[in-house]
């Protein structure tokens, strides 16, 4: 009984040893790791409307930002909320609430950005979407969170693959909203047509199915932000 | 003991890390290649194969696997005389998963990227069979100076596989070396192309096999049955 008891105690005295360890250490570091986030994040936005150069410092990033970038929060219906700040929203409590980020230089927007999710093959994707102010072309992609694996779906993140969006047009020629689909294999020998080859972009081998997620969650977001998008562009840039 | 005997050129002296005596030497340096947890027992394959694409992601982690396995040794053996034979796997597991969690957060602060390419496999780490054998194998029967010494030369001897494999795996697969192109673009313009089967995890077990293979030529260990 006495030994049983010591057992217990043992066990008792790591656990609150362990747990303590554990928990110093995620209270401690939790500052500096939201920091990051948020730092990758407004990287992340900046990248995909073209401001971010390599060897940006975290000053330099959030100084960047604060200039040049504009949060709004957008309602499903595609009108403005006004008074709100994207990094005020939980998305969890308001979940139908949507975030742009528009690049704003000398007044005028010249970039509107967009975050952008959905399933690839291992992992949820996450990235930002920007589309030049015409709200056709697109300007950049980024993808900053994933699980997929590295070198194969993984290669969503690289230069190459995100590259190959720039200047691609998501409406199609009668103004309805096409987006971009990435193919199997390459865009340029499906699609000799160049206005067809405007909405297709070039797979990656062995990963089909984090490709076909790319399209998805392309055609997803951009389908629920087109509210949103149609109205400006019917006004002309104000909605 | 056998000061006579040992005609090491390296006198005995207390203190820095070359002039440890040869028992010691011998934990430290079994398992960078006779005794090798990867190459000769096999254990920490999974991540072996898994975060061995790029360079900077070996490194890291096998500095946070060193870091892991050296710190749950020394602990393990502090509190060997303590814990209750019954519990002892599951003692040695808490001691491990903790300082794995905090390895993690500790990435997640300060190397934000590194740790995001690393994903679940600094997690992984807790069911890396080498921390577990060297705890239960070593710690819970050694002090923990030795203990130390046994963690230190286990977690090179896997951070070493680690990086060969990687160094191998990026050379061939990507062209480049710690993201920075070895490749010459005339060798590309030649018609040279990296290997894709190098980027892909069958790529990671030919290049162990032919290190393990290389390695056991060299040492001349065989499994006995």
């Amino acid at each position: 009984m006495s030994e049983n008891l010591r057992v217990i105690r043992f066990a008792i005295i790591v656990c609150l040893i362990c747990s303590l360890m554990v928990s110093a250490a995620a209270v401690g570091l939790r500052d500096r790791q939201e920091a990051n986030l948020l730092l990758d994040k407004r990287k992340n936005i900046l990248k995909a409307v073209g401001l971010l150069t390599p060897g940006m410092t975290e000053a330099t990033v959030n100084e960047t930002y604060d200039d040049s970038i504009v949060g709004l929060v957008i309602n499903p219906d595609g009108s403005v909320v006004e008074g709100r700040d994207p990094a005020d929203v939980d998305p969890e409590k308001e979940p139908d609430l949507m975030f742009v980020y528009e690049r704003v230089d000398d007044g005028n927007v010249t970039a509107y950005t967009i975050p952008v999710s959905g399933k690839g093959l291992w992992s949820t994707l996450y990235g930002y979407l920007a589309l030049d102010a015409d709200l056709n072309t697109v300007k950049g992609l980024t993808f900053y969170q994933h699980g997929e694996t590295p070198g194969l779906g993984g290669e969503i993140e690289k230069p190459w693959f995100q590259e190959n969006f720039v200047g691609k047009k998501i409406l199609g020629e009668d103004g309805s909203l096409r987006s971009v689909s990435v193919v199997k294999g390459s865009a340029a020998d499906k699609y000799h047509d160049p206005r067809e080859l405007e909405h297709y972009v070039d797979g990656i081998s062995g990963a089909t199915i984090t490709s076909k997620g790319v399209t998805a969650l392309l055609h997803k977001d951009l389908e629920m932000y087109e509210p949103y998008f149609s109205k400006l562009r019917s006004s002309g840039g104000k909605a | 003991m056998s000061t006579t005997t040992a005609p090491t050129t390296t006198p005995k002296k207390s203190g820095g890390l070359f002039s440890l005596d040869k028992k010691s030497r011998k934990i430290l340096g079994d398992p960078l290649s006779e005794n090798n947890p990867i190459t000769v027992q096999i254990l920490g394959i999974c991540s072996a194969l898994a975060v061995t694409v790029q360079m900077r992601t070996a490194v890291v982690m096998s500095l946070a696997v060193i870091t892991v396995v050296t710190c749950s040794n020394v602990v393990i053996s502090l509190l060997r005389n303590h814990i209750p034979a019954q519990i002892r796997i599951i003692v040695q597991l808490s001691v491990i998963a903790s300082l794995v969690i905090v390895a993690d957060q500790v990435l997640r602060a300060f190397m934000y990227d590194v740790s995001r390419q690393l994903s679940v496999f600094v997690g992984l780490i807790i069911t890396n069979c080498i921390l577990m054998g060297r705890a239960e194998a070593f710690a819970m029967a050694n002090p923990p100076g030795k203990a130390a010494l046994d963690g230190l030369g286990n977690g090179l001897g896997y951070g070493i596989i680690l990086c060969t494999v990687a160094f191998g795996r990026e050379l061939f697969g990507s062209g480049s070396i710690f993201g920075v192109k070895v490749v010459p673009q005339f060798l590309y313009d030649m018609g040279y192309v990296n290997m894709g089967l190098m980027v892909v995890p069958p790529g990671a077990f030919i290049l162990l096999g032919l290190i393990i293979w290389a390695q056991r030529s060299m040492t001349g260990y065989t499994e006995d049955h």
